[in-house]
């Protein structure tokens, strides 16, 4: 029994020993990033954190200030659309912040949305302005999107980063922080030799990926400027998208609910919501099966919060003409300022009592 | 409870310190019988669920007591009822003619108790095993926690010899030792077969969606990296399990069988096989292969179809271990291809020898090149062959079709001389490294150096297994 009990005393000090030492040598060799200005889900690549999802969980610490702030969710045309310092630099006097995830369904957006409320100081939080983008493509099933074999059953690809360093731990009610949120910088301190050998292993391994697998890399600003689909690949897409939403001509109901509830949850909170259609290409919409059911459920969802202080509606569906999109979903990067512009306007009127009630604040380049 | 499960761990932890409470052995086998029950019942949620293994655990208790040498019928018809039994449980296909339980239960375990329940009836009824068993130790020999899921297949006789040493004391040393071997394990499951598992699984789904339109170099290309990536993720992940299960058998008093040898450096796919997954081949070897041909021989005694038998035997031996590993006919498949993989082995070694004679065919074996691109030829065979366990009846036949005989004769050919040439590098790089480790052993061997040494693979596991989603499944528990 000694002998046992010995040896994993040693084990624990020798792990725990060897880390404290790589940590050491880690924070002294590789310095931190400046994290605290507002948060741009389009620089997790560049950053440690390399992917959105991560990006989205670790780096919240500059939201843990009462600034007043329009915070954008949604999936990866709100990353590209909504590009943070062009809309930031429309919209003086207020932080702006995107946490647009690639992939996200309603599901996750509505997790990225529990977890900015979550990071923020609670008297923050009725100055908040949530954005929330919404195209039928962010509606599909739970169950399609999130029941593959490389993941547990269920979860996203924000909760993979939310127990990927045991920061949260699973509960019956979903994940719950292992500590509270005023350590969180403290925790990624701790685990920077885990983020840094991450990070690298991605870096090194991303040419090899590209090579071997399907895995094609982001383009560049310039290709997507100079995209343009043919039948092939907009048969291609459209396919795929009937792959991730699997239902018969209509787009999940169940997913319309938890936007609903999400947009509860902020309205509770004291803060506003903004909700954007976002465009898609006049080719994509007049031919997906879906379109006219998202439409549907889309206006009830409108007709039931109507009146309701706090939301606001913005259509941008107009905007879609086929031209300005490099493939079924993303505008180009030449079409982002007016992406920005019309939502800095429609966001004016939204944040007019906000803005002047904090003028002596500085503004935020 | 999966084996990669910080549950485990904590179990093993629990199970351990608990066991070298006392020295007692009566106390020791009744800790390891509720830590064997503790682990069947945390796979299920009801005992509805364990009623069908209990019952099959019966049928074999009671086939074992009574099986006796003068009792011939009644030993067959205990030996035909428990294979029927698994066959059932198992939902072979070929005995879909009864229908199944109309509930969920458990059926990991069921492919290794059977094992060990067939051989104590036949050790019985040959009188090879001596006294018969009392219920617990039967529960403790089918059901011992650590070989369970995926064996090893410890016989019984060894099973019986190695209570007494579980009274014995730990030493340093010994615990050292297991303690370092599951890491290693852990290593080798958590690291290793999880890199490999990642890049099969984006080998195969880009071979999959490539399938209706891909070029035939492409879907070749992808089909090798699948081929070659699942290989490693099987072997890592299966040798790594032992490692664990045998470290902790180390601090549970048990000395465990060992399952693999570097099955890679086997020349011919009978060295394979007596490497690879060692203690299953020694019991088709003795409860199949060696009564298979003392049949054949006792009814046709020329000598010159002997060699012919042997041919047959070692067929129907690898075809009945392939169709074990799985219910559907992908394994029929998977049974023919090693069957015939053996026999061409077998009946080219004999024309090999009548050619060359005895002594000459030894000296080509013994030639650098004809060793290494003999390894090669196995290996690549091998990893082919296990297509099977990777693929339905459907992704199989699209596999054949857009390959074709050539695209798959090229795959083995590129494959085969892929192994001809790594796997002597990576020989020689082994040999690099150990005497790397003897020059470092001074340092190494030190207290301090070797526990530093655990410390720093226990966080590399803690790092890759930070990498991936979840940790890799136990690939063999599925069988």
């Amino acid at each position: 029994m000694r002998v046992i009990v010995k040896q994993l005393v040693y084990l624990l000090a020798s792990v725990v020993g060897v880390y404290l030492v790589i940590l050491a040598i880690v924070l002294v060799a590789f310095p931190d990033e400046d994290s605290d200005g507002p948060m741009n889900s389009a620089r997790a690549p560049s950053t440690y954190f390399v992917t959105e999802p991560k990006y989205v969980v670790l780096n919240r610490r500059s939201l843990a200030t009462d600034r007043p702030r329009v915070i954008f969710v949604g999936a990866s045309n709100t990353v590209v659309g909504f590009r943070q310092r062009q809309v930031a630099a429309l919209l003086p006097g207020v932080e702006v912040d995107n946490l647009g995830v690639g992939g996200a369904n309603v599901t996750e957006i509505a997790q990225v949305i529990d977890l900015a409320l979550e990071a923020e100081p609670k008297a923050a939080r009725a100055d908040d302005t949530f954005v929330i983008s919404i195209w039928y493509g962010e509606f599909a099933q739970d169950r399609v999107r999130w029941y593959t074999p490389d993941r547990h059953p269920g979860d996203t690809d924000i909760n993979i980063e939310q127990y990927r360093y045991a920061l949260y731990h699973r509960t019956k009610d979903g994940p719950a922080l292992s500590l509270p949120i005023e350590d969180l910088r403290f925790e990624i301190a701790a685990l920077r030799p885990y983020l840094l050998l991450d990070e690298l292993s991605r870096r090194a391994t991303a040419g090899l990926r590209s090579l071997l697998f399907r895995d094609k890399g982001n383009r560049t600003d310039a290709e997507r400027d100079s995209a343009t689909l043919s039948e092939a690949e907009k048969a291609r897409d459209l396919a795929y998208w009937q792959s991730q939403i699997q239902l018969q001509g209509e787009v999940s109901k169940e997913q319309f609910d938890v936007l609903h509830a999400a947009i509860g949850r902020i309205l509770a909170s004291g803060g506003k919501v903004v909700l954007v259609d976002l465009p898609i290409p006049k080719w994509h919409s007049s031919r997906s099966p879906f379109y006219e059911s998202y439409l549907k459920r889309r206006d009830a969802l409108l007709a039931e919060l109507k009146g309701t202080p706090g939301f606001r509606f913005v259509d941008m569906g107009e905007q879609d003409n086929d031209l300005d999109f490099s493939d079924e979903v993303h505008p180009k990067p030449t079409i982002a300022p007016r992406w920005a512009s019309t939502i800095a306007s429609a966001l004016r009127g939204q944040l007019k009592v906000t803005t002047e009630a904090r003028s002596d604040e500085p503004v935020r380049p | 409870m999966a084996l990669t499960s910080p549950q485990f761990v904590l179990f093993i932890v629990a199970v351990v310190l608990i066991f070298h409470l006392s020295a007692s052995l009566i106390y020791r086998r009744c800790v390891l019988t509720v830590a064997n029950a503790l682990f069947l019942a945390s796979f299920v949620t009801s005992a509805m669920q364990l009623a069908p293994l209990l019952a099959f655990l019966v049928v074999g208790f009671l086939a074992s007591r009574t099986a006796r040498p003068d009792r011939r019928w009644l030993n067959a018809i205990w030996i035909a009822a428990i294979v029927v039994l698994f066959a059932w449980l198992k939902k072979y296909s070929f005995i879909a003619v009864l229908p199944p339980l109309p509930f969920a239960y458990l059926g990991i375990g069921l492919s290794y108790i059977l094992f060990r329940m067939l051989q104590l009836v036949i050790d019985r009824s040959t009188e090879a095993a001596g006294e018969a068993m009392s219920p617990q130790r039967f529960f403790d020999y089918t059901c011992n926690f650590l070989c369970f899921i995926s064996g090893p297949i410890e016989r019984s006789g060894d099973f019986i010899a190695n209570q007494e040493a579980l009274a014995r004391p730990i030493d340093e040393e010994r615990a050292y030792r297991a303690i370092a071997r599951m890491i290693l394990g852990y290593i080798k499951v958590m690291v290793v077969s999880a890199i490999a598992n990642y890049i099969f699984a984006h080998a195969s789904d880009s071979l999959f969606a490539g399938l209706p339109s891909a070029s035939r170099i492409t879907l070749s290309g992808h089909y090798m990296l699948a081929v070659v990536s699942y290989t490693a993720y099987l072997y890592f992940n299966f040798a790594g399990y032992m490692d664990i299960v045998i470290g902790i058998g180390w601090l549970l008093g048990q000395d465990l069988p060992e399952n693999f040898d570097h099955p890679f450096l086997a020349r011919n796919l009978f060295e394979f096989w007596a490497r690879w997954h060692m203690t299953l081949s020694s019991w088709f070897k003795t409860y199949l292969f060696n009564p298979l041909l003392t049949a054949m021989a006792s009814r046709v005694t020329s000598a010159k179809a002997m060699p012919y038998f042997g041919v047959l035997a070692f067929f129907v031996t690898f075809f009945v271990m392939g169709v074990w590993h799985g219910s559907t006919v992908v394994f029929v498949i998977y049974g023919l291809v090693m069957g015939a993989g053996v026999s061409i082995n077998k009946v080219w070694q004999m024309a090999l020898t009548d050619r060359l004679g005895k002594k000459r065919y030894r000296k080509l074996g013994e030639s650098f090149a004809y060793a290494a691109l003999a390894r090669g030829l196995t290996s690549a065979f091998f990893a082919i062959a296990v297509t099977a366990l990777w693929v339905d009846f459907a992704q199989m036949s699209a596999i054949a079709a857009r390959l074709g005989a050539l695209g798959m004769a090229l795959a083995l050919l590129v494959l085969t001389l892929a192994g001809t040439l790594i796997f002597p590098f990576t020989e020689w790089l082994g040999a690099r490294l150990v005497v790397a480790k003897v020059r470092l052993e001074p340092w190494l061997k030190g207290a301090i150096g070797r526990q530093i040494g655990l410390g720093v693979e226990v966080l590399l596991v803690l790092a890759v297994t930070s990498f991936f989603h979840k940790a890799p499944e136990f690939v063999y528990k599925a069988f």
